[in-house]
């Protein structure tokens, strides 16, 4: 990309807002096709809300965890933020993700012996920049600062949730990652870490998430991505309407009879 | 649904004008089922016909008549609301007839319609959300309930839909 290298601001901090853009992405698993991609190319805007969803083995994990460097491609380019994942060694690639990368997962991933609040700082402990400041801003703003000192096996799910959400938001990332983080919770506390990732995306952050659940994706991301056998086969952006009640349901009557 | 039983239940809470039973109808309907005021005169004569409400008194004020529920309304309206619907599923969009039509036209290639319909059900729920945060908003958890329920059959539409294209997709790449 060059942006730096000629002392101008590369493209993508020039208010440009593509954040995200995979180019021709393979990604091919020995063993069997389940999770392998064929020749995806998608971009991402900065803020945007974005849903992927498809059925499970489509893919749509493996182009998440291809955002994140988690993953590389078999063959293809992922570039994040202006950088190429590709030219990143594996200490780089652990410094983009730690920089630009919060990632949430279906079961929480909390370490069992550090307290919610040890927890959320572990990010920050990685980049050497220990913000309890920030931490506690977190989790106030996620509404489990009273449980900050303690052990996530006293936790409920959804409490579990929002401190991986905290933990992923500690480091300020360029991009927060969701793969099915309502997945193992109940309908209220999954609805209620929606409306938090929801409420993020309103201040501005850039959210891809996969999700199963259409009704909770549709409430909260403008744009529905469909991912079938490694394709993305649809890319909806959806209007955001005040619609009369009438042009939304119908409820409707038998025809009154003689 | 039925506006009849409609009628007797809002009679049921207390005695309406015509007028009434139209706006309160409406209102409880949440604007999702709309009448015009000759179904509701044309229903209420129905229901007096046949017992099941009566004016109450003489035509008042600019020629308004007043209804009650009677008892025999009353034990109409309770058995009604006890029954379970089990009558025959109500499939009334057109897209059930359209798939039957494009697999005998288009040689089973449904991936178009099928992709269309999915982008109409998206927006659909996402109308729908709208609808029901407005809902609970207004404090109408009644009517929140009623676009919950809109909701889910959607998203079964959806999964419908989106098993159909599985299957298309299979089809074509084995």
């Amino acid at each position: 990309m060059g942006g730096r290298a000629n002392g101008r601001r590369a493209w993508w901090e020039d208010g440009m807002s593509e954040l995200v853009r995979l180019t021709d992405i393979t990604k091919v698993y020995q063993g069997g096709i389940t999770g392998a991609l064929n020749g995806v190319s998608v971009t991402v805007e900065r803020g945007e809300f974005t849903a992927i969803m498809g059925p499970s083995g489509s893919g749509k994990s493996t182009l998440l965890n291809l955002v994140a460097g988690l993953d590389r491609p078999t063959s293809g380019t992922v570039e994040v933020a202006g950088t190429d994942l590709g030219k990143l060694g594996e200490a780089g690639m652990a410094r983009f993700r730690r920089d630009h990368i919060g990632f949430v997962f279906q079961f929480f991933h909390l370490l069992p012996n550090l307290t919610a609040l040890e927890n959320v700082l572990i990010p920050a402990q990685l980049k050497g920049n220990v913000v309890p400041g920030r931490a506690w801003e977190l989790l106030d703003l996620l509404g489990i600062k009273e449980v900050a000192d303690k052990y996530p096996a006293r936790l409920s799910g959804g409490q579990q949730q929002r401190v991986a959400i905290a933990r992923a938001l500690i480091n300020n990332p360029t991009l927060l990652l969701a793969d099915e983080p309502t997945g193992a919770l109940d309908t209220h506390s999954g609805e209620q870490v929606m409306e938090l990732l929801g409420r993020l995306h309103r201040d501005g952050q850039t959210i891809l998430l996969v999700t199963h659940d259409a009704k909770l994706a549709t409430r909260h991301a403008a744009r529905v991505l469909s991912v079938l056998d490694g394709n993305i086969v649809d890319d909806a952006r959806l209007e955001d309407a005040e619609r009369a009640a009438a042009d939304v349901i119908r409820v409707h009557g038998e025809e009154t009879r003689r | 649904m039925s506006l009849k039983y409609g009628v007797m239940g809002l009679l049921a809470e207390e005695p309406l004008h015509g007028y009434e039973v139209k706006n309160r109808f409406e209102a409880m309907l949440g604007g999702t089922w709309e009448v015009n005021i000759g179904q509701i005169y044309t229903t209420l004569q129905r229901l007096e016909r046949d017992g099941l409400v009566r004016p109450m008194g003489a035509r008042g004020d600019r020629g308004k008549l007043l209804y009650e529920l009677s008892p025999d309304g009353r034990k109409a309206l309770d058995e009604w609301l006890a029954q379970p619907d089990s009558g025959p599923q109500q499939l009334h969009e057109d897209i059930y007839v359209k798939l039957l039509l494009a697999t005998r036209l288009a040689n089973g290639d449904l991936a178009q319609l099928l992709g269309r319909q999915k982008r109409a059900y998206l927006q659909r729920l996402r109308d729908l959300n709208r609808l029901e945060e407005r809902a609970r908003r207004d404090g109408r958890i009644d009517l929140a309930r009623l676009v919950r329920g809109a909701l889910l059959h959607t998203e079964a539409d959806l999964k419908w839909v989106d098993e159909l294209t599985a299957d298309a997709h299979g089809g074509k790449t084995e």
